[in-house]
């Protein structure tokens, strides 16, 4: 792999990233509200020389050219603005949550990579047998199901009917001073539910995804070669099959990237997960610009890097695609 | 002296929309050691699919073999499980096919695919693997062998990936080699340098070979013996000589006849008129009658069988009743 392929597409990241926070600024704008009448509104009430006073403090009153030119240089220093709401800086409020985040985010997307891989391998060995319906049937529901419902249905059914994991939050409270290991072991255990719940919906797709993939590479006259040297199924099917069934499905893994954080959003909300869904939730409600618009660009960030690793990992994947740029 | 492969009597089907379909039906074959045989028909005559039920690699299902035998060395392999089947495949008989573009992994070094082959059937460690892979490049003519044994599939020639497939199928030094139509896919120029390394190779390794062609000038060159099939039966089977000088079967003269001379002045090229009847619309008489100049009453309700006519062992009422 040649550093300029590195370099080229660091350079992409960068540019898309300038692009995203110009664009986060003005659809903010473009949204109707007035972030004066609700912050006044908070303090009980605002007559006119009031909203002019909030306005002129946090310069919403300047040209809304003005207004871009100190937020990006602001942002190219590494200073994401202060929060209308919280008055502290946006990069401290997200730094003390996007660790839940991204760590349930990553935990995600290798369960439903994971697990959806292996249900579509399993699926393609019998492409009429039991398993292909069953992920057929489960990849359709999985699918359509809102992942709010399954988040409820999951705590219903093992927080409650079958008390096993927690219900909510990323800690116990009682267990906040115990050792690194009881700690690690304690926020997993709180994962699993809302690790699951989105999963859920990409586990399916990856084990539809992958069904359809291994059935066509099984077909090809390189799998045929590898049977005729005497290869055993196992070796067949996840040594020569699956390495060349993977683009299709690293292609979608770097597309839903995205949807999942937004998933996170979600889930957070019913977990009560102490991540950076709430915020941006709440700061919507707010029209806290500032923050909104930080929870954005990390959450474009995170899509930027997925994408990065996307591309790297298809040149792992398929030997044709390296020394191209 | 017994046959290193025969092929007695061998019935495979498949189950198709149009019910079960007849693919194979009473194939006779056999091979001797160091010998190579040359089976030669239409598309869709069964040639491959025979190749494949030697191999054990006909899919089931659909297909199914039906009745006969084949057996390696005495060794009955239609019944054998498929942990033997795996055993023999790669190290007792061995099989190169018609598309040497696809037929390689394109995410694994062509070194790594034939020391896989290696290390599937010998014992011998990774590195050891990959330089006995180097010396098989070497051996089948590919230039600068160390360096292309790191090369992917897409970075070699169709000629350099058929020479990897025939290093890699004689990596464990197999008894008998099947080729099916090894050189379809290539340029002119480079099937004849792949017939010469198959002859060489046949030569130092003391293997079998099945070449499976519909390439006349190819069997002339190649083979030693000749079986003749057409619509899933073997119709004729001689030395190479006698098929190509003194066809019995109507199809085989048809075969031979449509074979174009140089220097003659001819203008067209001959055919056999008709096509080859789809399978599962075989009838009860002989699959050739439609298109056969000598047919009469017998050749349309009875199947000819395949009996011994001095040289030849042919299948057809004519050539056993002397009509021509």
């Amino acid at each position: 792999m040649g550093m300029s392929f590195l370099l080229r597409r660091l350079s992409y990241g960068l540019l898309l990233m300038l692009g995203v926070v110009v664009l986060n600024f003005f659809l903010i704008r473009l949204a109707p509200g007035d972030p004066a009448v609700v912050i006044a509104g908070d303090m009980g009430g605002a007559t006119e020389e009031i909203l002019e006073s909030i306005r002129e403090e946090y310069g919403l009153n300047k040209p809304v050219l003005t207004q871009l030119w100190i937020y990006i240089s602001g942002v190219a220093q590494g200073d994401l603005g202060d929060s209308f709401f919280f008055n502290q800086p946006v990069a401290k409020l997200i730094g003390e949550r996007i660790s839940p985040t991204i760590l349930l985010v990553i935990t995600a997307q290798l369960l439903s990579i994971m697990l959806g891989v292996v249900l579509g391998v399993l699926a393609a060995r019998k492409p009429n047998g039991v398993m292909s319906a069953f992920v057929s049937v489960f990849s359709t529901i999985g699918y359509a199901v809102p992942v709010f419902w399954t988040g409820i249905m999951l705590i219903i059914l093992f927080a409650s009917t079958f008390p096993v994991f927690p219900v909510e939050g990323m800690q116990s409270i009682k267990l906040r001073n115990a050792g690194f290991f009881t700690q690690a072991l304690d926020i997993a255990h709180h994962l699993v539910l809302p690790a699951f719940t989105l999963a859920i919906i990409y586990l399916a797709q990856y084990a539809r995804l992958s069904r359809a993939s291994m059935l066509e590479v099984l077909s090809s006259d390189y799998i045929r070669t590898a049977r005729a040297k005497g290869a055993s199924e196992g070796t067949v099917l996840f040594k020569h099959a699956l390495r060349n069934a993977a683009l299709p499905i690293l292609t979608v893994a770097g597309l839903q990237f995205g949807n999942l954080i937004s998933g996170a959003l979600l889930v957070e909300t019913v977990f009560n997960w102490p991540g950076m869904g709430r915020l941006a939730f709440d700061s919507i409600l707010r029209r806290d610009y500032p923050t909104i618009m930080g929870v954005l660009f990390f959450a474009s960030m995170m899509v930027v890097v997925a994408n990065l690793i996307t591309d790297i990992s298809y040149r792992w994947a398929d030997p044709r695609l390296r020394g191209r740029t | 002296m017994t046959a290193l492969l025969d092929i007695k009597d061998l019935r495979v089907t498949f189950n198709t929309r149009y019910g079960e379909v007849t693919a194979l039906d009473s194939v006779a074959l056999h091979v001797n050691a160091g010998e190579t045989l040359g089976i030669v028909g239409e598309s869709g005559c069964g040639k491959s699919i025979t190749a494949l039920a030697a191999m054990g690699l006909i899919p089931m299902p659909p297909g199914r073999i039906a009745g006969g035998s084949i057996q390696l060395e005495g060794e009955e392999l239609t019944t054998a499980s498929e942990a033997r089947l795996r055993k023999l495949r790669g190290r007792e008989i061995a099989m190169i096919f018609q598309e040497p573009m696809t037929s390689l992994n394109p995410v694994f070094t062509v070194g790594q695919q034939i020391a896989e082959a290696i290390r599937l059937h010998q014992n011998v460690s990774a590195t050891q693997a990959f330089r006995d892979a180097v010396a098989l490049l070497d051996r089948v003519g590919i230039p600068s062998a160390a360096e292309r044994a790191r090369d992917y599939p897409h970075q070699l020639s169709g000629g350099m990936r058929q020479r990897v497939m025939i290093a890699m199928a004689v990596s464990c030094r197999p008894k008998v080699l099947i080729a099916d139509e090894p050189t379809t896919a290539l340029d002119v120029t480079v099937q004849a340098q792949i017939f010469d390394l198959l002859n060489e190779i046949q030569r130092d390794f003391g293997v079998a070979i099945i070449l499976i062609t519909h390439d006349m000038g190819a069997v002339s060159e190649m083979a030693d013996r000749v079986a003749v099939m057409y619509a899933g039966r073997v119709v004729e089977q001689s030395t190479a000589d006698n098929v190509l000088d003194m066809p019995q079967h109507p199809y085989a003269r048809g075969l031979i006849d449509c074979i174009p001379a140089l220097g003659k002045g001819e203008t067209e090229l001959k055919e056999i008129p008709g096509v080859v009847p789809p399978l599962h619309l075989l009838g009860a008489g002989c699959a050739f009658a439609d298109r056969c100049t000598l047919k009469n009453a017998r050749c349309e309700t009875e199947k000819p069988l395949l009996l011994n006519h001095g040289h030849h062992l042919a299948a057809c009422h004519a050539v056993e009743e002397g009509r021509r």
